[in-house]
């Protein structure tokens, strides 16, 4: 066990995205760097989020596919739908998780051909204002840092107020399974369980959602809200609206009987996720250096992502704001350029508004802006334009059972600059990208309009509204 | 307009009052015209447009369409029947990625077992384009757009003649006339047994799959239309007279696109030209070609060596100039060389694409009809996104790097550059992977965007808003502006370094 005080200019506690990111940055800025990291390279992204929720979507949306092949007269003699659809799920999840393993490879290699250094521990401060590493094998190291980066992100909340909550598990343990429930229930309407709910149902699972209001992805404009609960129902989810659990209990051949506050209990379930919430990991003594808090209990930051403690810093999902992987990096290097990079950078920040995100839900979701409450709040209604359109996307000009494709533009003033983009089909992940850029470069409504559309495509359709 | 055929004349001028009334009718009608404030003649993508939003502006307008139906080369033997084609080509691949997914282990849906019902899945196509120009026809009369089934000329008066289908004449006046007749296939008519083998038109009335097919043609179309049949499990054949498909087209996606085409079984071949086409007894074809490769046995030859407009109309009785590639001469407001006559779309030639047709229609309608604002609406041509249909798709807009390099000398051009597997594949055999590879053409020190070139799995769905940001005037710095959104591989575009 080494007691002498390593020192580094910079100490990165967090090997997820933004510290990642921010790591590499600035090492290749010359500045000496440290990465602890307690888990995985790669954080929640790459080990119990982002990539491995991708890889179980495109299984899911193949399954589908796969049953559009008579309606397309192909495969005539293979018996493809939804009845005899099977899904080796032991197998694929041993796929996936490989990839991943891959993934965390390299992300450390190309930390190293950076030349971070990485410690593999938990870190938590000590009174000095030191980093302590406990290491797996039980050896302790100890680091002083010119500038700390925090970057722990977050983990799942659970309802540890709900009898028999400990019987559930939550998005780390879904990732955990190694068999295939054949009956779910996924407790949350937020994004996470929207889109394990539509991953399951998608792969043959009897899946129950549990919601407390009367729409999914709340935090969303009304129109995706409306469209995916809508077409989550009518593809055979049992959406339990305006419910809460009320216990869970655990029968002796080992299935979940679970009580809703309707007085409904969904009976013989093989597991139930709760996808609840997120919450910030913060058990690393940060009452030893007198980090505060804001009132969600995440780290509290200024825009330069600066804390309440002089040189030191947070970014990513325990700061909260927008707790996205690529939100994460964009902080955590403009972080770097700001502390370590060129005289050009001294006031580098991350612009956290107009930042495009999309929901890998069945059909995905791209928004990007103010949702039309929002918008209405600020502008007025007098001052917004809205345009809608609705259709199916040519796809299922030949398939008998349709995924619907909504997009709403909303406009503010008299230029009609465009505050808000929200689309539901068909590949919306991919449509949204570039019109982020065009948004953030202020985009207006007869911007959108001067390109030509290109046809025959769903994205045509957001530069031809009327 | 109604006009008795000689035999009834003769028959009911026996009868006084009616013969007395029709034969007024008809002497008013032979000594004057109809006359419309609009007659647009091509009901495709760019005639019905320009058609349909004059009539908005209050104009009396006319639609003539030799076809019999509406929509044009888009509806009918373009755009919809070849998207429609490529999904069901697409499809067959992805249902083939099932075992690597682990989904449907126990049916053996690979390529030995692919089926595809080609007679049965045509009438559906052709189904859905016959609803679609029962909806163009809709449309237009909802919209107060009349419609006239024939086929157009001009007299030497300026009025148009239309010989209609039903085997009667008729001429019309309009204030304004536009011409939006089109294009169709070009045949190679100086090849031996040319005759053999359709175009693509021909391809859409195809009853049958072909086993093997010859597709002559390095353009977006023979492109398309290989890729189609070869997903579909035919053996294919393109003839190329270059080293690379899509010449017209940025090298990132010449040399992209014609590398996968030979990995995944296309017989490409390169500098090569048919020199003869033989039809046997069987009724197969036997297709040489110009370096002595002889394919035998081929069951469908389809010619795609160009296009050519529709311009046979007696454009000289009113003074319609065509230039040396037989495309109607327009200014950028689309007028002609005549007064009161216009012209757009393919037959004008300047970007063939049916959203240009549109838009220009729709913005000559707004400058003829439209209020004050709009009097001198026209369409720019420049970054016009468009995307080809191989597999995998593949985007353009703006510059090809060798244009830029022309324009701004090389010294002014950043070249942005990626190429990745997207993750759909990180779990699937080596056989089954699409690249993707994107390229940023930038000029300038501050770095503007000039040209962007995709190719991978979903571009024709990627391109759309990038090419929104390349018309306001983006710059490189515009892009890395904006947050990545992940995982997709649209964010390489905005990760670029």
């Amino acid at each position: 066990m080494s007691s002498a005080v390593k020192h580094y200019e910079f100490i990165v506690i967090g090997g997820g995205s933004g510290g990642v990111g921010s790591a590499r940055r600035a090492s290749q800025y010359g500045a000496k760097t440290l990465l602890i990291e307690g888990k995985k390279l790669g954080g929640t992204c790459v080990n119990v989020g982002c990539i491995p929720k991708k890889l179980m979507w495109y299984a899911s949306n193949l399954a589908k596919s796969i049953t559009d092949a008579h309606d397309y007269k192909l495969f005539e003699n293979l018996p493809l739908n939804k009845e005899n659809l099977t899904f080796n799920w032991r197998e694929f999840v041993d796929k996936r998780d490989s990839y991943l393993r891959v993934l965390n490879g390299i992300y450390e290699e190309n930390l190293k051909k950076f030349g971070v250094d990485i410690d593999f521990g938990w870190a938590t401060f000590d009174k000095q204002g030191h980093v302590e590493v406990s290491k797996h094998d039980g050896t302790k190291n100890i680091y002083s840092g010119d500038h700390i980066l925090i970057a722990t992100g977050g983990k799942p909340i659970i309802p540890n107020q709900i009898p028999g909550y400990e019987f559930g598990i939550d998005s780390d343990g879904f990732f955990s399974l190694k068999t295939q429930p054949k009956k779910t229930v996924v407790v949350g309407a937020g994004y996470i369980g929207i889109e394990l709910a539509g991953v399951l149902n998608g792969l043959g699972t009897e899946a129950h959602l549990v919601i407390r209001g009367k729409t999914v992805l709340r935090k969303f404009d009304i129109l995706i809200q409306e469209t995916i609960t809508d077409h989550y129902v009518a593809t055979g989810i049992n959406v339990h609206k305006e419910a809460k659990v009320q216990k869970v209990e655990k029968r002796t051949d080992g299935k979940l009987n679970v009580t809703l506050t309707t007085s409904e209990t969904i009976e013989g379930a093989d597991c139930i996720i709760w996808t609840i919430g997120r919450k910030s990991y913060l058990d690393f003594g940060l009452e030893n250096i007198g980090v505060k808090l804001n009132d969600k209990g995440q780290i509290l930051t200024d825009e330069y992502q600066n804390t309440s403690v002089p040189n030191v810093y947070s970014l990513g999902d325990v700061s909260g704001r927008i707790e996205l992987t690529p939100v994460a990096i964009a902080a955590g290097r403009k972080l770097s350029n700001r502390l370590f990079g060129p005289e050009k950078f001294a006031k580098d920040k991350l612009d956290y508004t107009n930042i495009p995100s999309v929901v890998f839900s069945h059909p995905e979701v791209g928004t990007i802006g103010l949702s039309e409450a929002k918008a209405i709040e600020q502008f007025g209604q007098e001052n917004l334009k809205i345009y809608n359109t609705s259709f199916s996307a040519l796809y299922y000009s030949m398939l008998q059972e349709k995924t619907p494709t909504k997009y709403k533009l909303i406009c503010a003033g008299p230029t009609e600059k465009v505050v808000g983009l929200h689309i539901v089909g068909d590949c919306s992940s991919e449509i949204m990208q570039g019109f982020g850029v065009a948004i953030k470069m202020g985009a207006v409504k007869a911007d959108f309009d001067n390109c030509v559309a290109i046809h025959p495509t769903s994205a045509e359709e957001l530069v031809t509204l009327k | 307009m109604f006009k008795l055929p000689a035999k009834l004349v003769n028959r009911v001028s026996t009868i006084p009052s009616l013969s007395s009334s029709i034969l007024k009718y008809n002497i008013r009608t032979m000594s004057s015209m109809k006359e419309y404030d609009y007659v647009v003649i091509g009901g495709g993508s760019g005639g019905t447009a320009s058609a349909r939003r004059a009539a908005s502006y209050g104009a009396k307008v006319l639609l003539i369409e030799g076809r019999g139906k509406l929509g044009g080369t888009c509806v009918n033997v373009g755009c919809v029947p070849k998207k429609i084609m490529w999904y069901t080509s697409d499809l067959a691949g992805k249902i083939q990625h099932g075992h690597g997914y682990n989904l449907y282990e126990e049916l053996p849906i690979d390529k030995e077992h692919l089926t595809f019902n080609w007679p049965a899945f045509k009438e559906k196509r052709d189904a859905y384009v016959h609803r679609l120009n029962g909806i163009y026809e809709a449309n237009c009369a909802r919209e107060n757009v009349d419609v006239a089934y024939g086929w157009a000329s001009f007299n030497k008066d300026g009025s148009v003649l239309i010989k209609k289908l039903d085997g009667t004449e008729e001429s019309v006046k309009g204030k304004h006339t536009l011409i939006a007749t089109g294009g169709i296939p070009l045949l190679p008519k100086n090849i031996p047994g040319y005759e053999h083998g359709v175009s693509s038109d021909g391809f859409f009335e195809l009853e049958q799959q072909p086993k093997k097919v010859v597709v002559v043609g390095a353009g977006y179309i023979g492109v398309e239309l290989s890729g189609v049949f070869h997903g579909l499990g035919s053996e294919v054949h393109l003839c190329i007279r270059g080293d690379t498909v899509l010449r017209k087209f940025d090298s990132c996606i010449q040399d992209t696109i014609t590398e996968h085409y030979i990995k995944s079984g296309i017989n490409v071949h390169k500098q090569s030209q048919v020199a003869k086409v033989e039809k046997n007894a069987t009724g197969s074809l036997t297709v040489t070609l110009n370096n002595g490769t002889v394919l035998s046995d081929v069951d469908t030859l389809v010619w795609t060596v160009g296009r050519r407009t529709l311009v046979d109309l007696n454009l000289d009785n009113v003074g319609v100039k065509i230039n040396n590639k037989d495309q109607i001469i327009v200014d950028e407001y689309q007028n002609t060389d005549a007064q009161n006559i216009y012209s757009l779309g393919d037959v004008v030639g300047k970007v063939d694409l049916t959203p240009v047709a549109i838009a220009a229609g729709r913005k000559l309608a707004n400058r003829i009809f439209g209020p004050e604002q709009f009097k001198n609406d026209k369409l720019s041509y420049e970054n016009v996104p468009s995307v080809v249909f191989s597999h995998p798709t593949s985007g353009s807009c703006g510059i090809t790097e060798k244009e830029a390099i022309e324009k701004y000398g090389k010294e002014n051009i950043k070249i942005y550059q990626t190429g990745f597997g997207a993750m759909y594949y990180g779990v699937l055999d080596e056989s089954f992977k699409q690249p993707t590879k994107y390229k940023l053409v930038c000029a300038g020190p501050e770095e503007k965007v000039v040209g962007l070139h995709i190719v991978g799995d979903s571009s024709d769905e990627i391109l759309q808003g990038f090419g929104v940001a390349m018309k306001m005037g983006a710059t490189k710095a515009d892009f890395d502006n904006c947050v990545a959104i992940h995982p997709t591989s649209a964010e390489e575009l905005v990760t670029l370094r």
